[in-house]
């Protein structure tokens, strides 16, 4: 969601490297329709680890030439003809709208959170947090969360939240989430595709190999959509030992505009010298005094 | 429940905003050289009849949805918006030098406090004020002990590896690493990024920040969280902050927390039409 900073460009393109060349040496197995996952204590299907989304779909999921850094993406739409949207009239305006106004319009640049499907297709790494009973989903991407309650709990309606209301349940090995409450506040991808606040995604998640997960999403918006429509994105886990999550704020600034922190970078996240920083509030407080 | 924590949501947005208001409005009564405030002390944690819930693994079970339990009650008590560090040994054992500046933010720089921006409030803050009165859960298994804070939506995943803090990593969080200890869970906390703030009374640290937090469950849903701060550049000493923490009823669910400056810049935010172009959901 975020326009990658060179740092992030450059760690982008390291990790479809380190991807490459684990396919090439074979480390990612191909799917296999019998694969079966490992599982916890009480019979779930692991999905515990940190997986990515593969592709630059996060900038347009219809699809988009190589511009701009990126590389070209084909539509992750699977469901209807030609690959795109089924936008009512009035919301196809409203979406070529947003085309224009992205800059500035997209509600990344408020440093919103992503929302769903948007936060999946991130070009940022999320980790699933898993034990017998819980499921979360914890992504680097502006620190947000989402916790699969499980179904038997009815959704929090009536409340919109930025990464919605997530209940999920066991279909043999695919993880099934209902997401609700999702609210008008987010955008699914930066090329301004967009949903009402009647945004309704069904979510499916499967193993395909050790390394492979399949993840689907279908998204139902009468107010939006003339019918319901499925992205498809394959998944890959990060085989990294010692791979974590790192810290990520996004944060709008003085001028304005969204900038993220990187914690690898002490000066830009600092802003400014902390000791400086110090010295000057001393000086200050001494004036201060001097005055008094 | 879900009632409670909008009404709590609303509570802790209105405090955010006022805490700096407040703090200034004190500051033409209270003089320069202010006495320091005295906190919320809260007892050592009884020890609570009742065995222990435990994983396969052996390891007291510390998931569900947990608040420590200083409580809204103490906390308006304290004056809300002006919200003492409870559990903490105050005053803090600054350096004169440091001392000076916590005063400094205190009296004129209320408004660089970073939860006031939105930034995550950092270890062991991120435990006393916002989950007196947000929850946070947590999500365990054999590697990782996870806490997922309400508060900010803020988040962290603690691999207990036996792995050593990363180089060249400064974060708001810092980094955490946990083994066990016994019953205790200890969390080792580095790597921070020099900026947070203790409270809303301009106690800081700096990036020398070093906690060790110890979660020792004391029954069947009561721990005894202790966090041990050291920064030998701001504190002459360490100290260490004590909260009981209480483990709510399993059918209780995060409400989502959101926090957006909304700003344009430093200066709205002192004005009264500056609230009004924040947003909180």
């Amino acid at each position: 969601m975020n326009k990658p900073t060179a740092t992030m460009r450059l760690a982008w393109r390291l990790s479809l490297l380190s991807f490459a060349l684990a396919y090439i040496s074979g480390a990612a197995t191909p799917a296999h329709p019998d694969y079966a996952p490992p599982r916890l204590s009480d019979g779930t299907p692991d999905f515990r680890g940190i997986w990515q989304a593969r592709g630059t779909a996060y900038a347009n999921i219809e699809g988009h030439p190589a511009e701009n850094g990126l590389s070209a993406s084909k539509s992750v739409v699977i469901d209807t003809p030609d690959g795109k949207i089924p936008y009512l009239p009035e919301a196809r305006k409203q979406r070529e709208q947003n085309f224009r106004d992205r800059a500035t319009a997209d509600p990344g640049a408020n440093c919103f959170q992503a929302g769903v499907p948007r936060a999946v297709l991130l070009p940022t790494p999320f980790q699933i947090v898993q034990s017998p009973g819980n499921f979360a989903f914890v992504y680097t991407d502006n620190h947000s969360y989402r916790l699969v309650e499980p179904d038997a709990l009815p959704h929090d309606d009536g409340i919109d939240f930025f990464m919605g209301d997530s209940r999920g349940h066991w279909e043999g090995d695919t993880l099934v989430v209902d997401v609700t409450d999702l609210g008008d506040q987010t955008w699914l991808d930066e090329a301004g595709n967009f949903h009402s606040d009647q945004l309704h995604v069904v979510e499916r998640y499967r193993r395909l190999s050790a390394d492979t997960m399949l993840y689907e999403a279908r998204m139902e918006d009468p107010k939006t959509y003339a019918h319901p429509f499925t992205i498809r994105q394959m998944l890959y886990r990060d085989t990294r030992p010692g791979a974590r999550i790192t810290e990520d704020e996004c944060l709008e600034g003085s001028d304005g505009r969204w900038h993220h922190l990187s914690p690898y970078d002490q000066k830009a996240l600092l802003g400014h010298d902390y000791k400086a920083e110090l010295a000057a509030e001393s000086k200050a407080l001494a004036a201060a005094a001097a005055k008094q | 429940m879900k009632n409670t924590l909008i009404v709590a949501a609303a509570l802790v947005a209105c405090c955010n905003w006022a805490a700096p208001l407040s703090a200034q409005s004190q500051s033409q009564s209270r003089p320069a050289a202010s006495t320091p405030p005295t906190g919320i002390t809260v007892p050592s944690a009884p020890e609570v009849a009742g065995e222990i819930p435990r994983l396969p693994d052996g390891h007291p079970n510390l998931q569900g949805l947990w608040h420590n339990d200083v409580g809204v009650e103490a906390l308006r008590k304290a004056g809300l918006g002006d919200i003492h560090s409870p559990g903490t040994p105050l005053p803090f054992p600054y350096f004169p030098e440091t001392d000076k500046i916590r005063e400094y933010r205190e009296l004129h720089d209320p408004y660089h406090d970073p939860e006031a921006h939105c930034h995550v409030p950092g270890v062991p803050r991120v435990i006393e004020q916002p989950s007196s009165i947000m929850p946070f859960r947590i999500i365990q298994d054999e590697k990782y002990v996870t806490i997922l804070f309400e508060y900010v939506h803020d988040v962290r995943i603690i691999p207990e590896d036996g792995s050593a803090h990363p180089k060249h990593y400064w974060a708001w969080d810092g980094d955490s690493r946990g083994h066990w200890e016994g019953d205790t869970f200890v969390v080792d906390v580095a790597n921070f990024n020099g900026r947070s703030w203790l409270d809303m009374d301009g106690n800081f640290v700096d990036e020398n920040e070093h906690v060790v937090e110890r979660f020792k469950m004391t029954g069947p849903n009561s721990i005894a969280y202790d966090a041990t701060v050291e920064d030998p550049t701001v504190f002459t000493r360490p100290w260490t902050m004590h909260l009981n923490l209480r483990r709510n009823p399993a059918k209780d669910q995060i409400v989502y927390y959101d926090c957006h400056e909304g700003e344009r810049d430093v200066e709205h935010y002192t004005r009264s039409e500056g609230n009004a172009a924040s947003k909180h959901e």
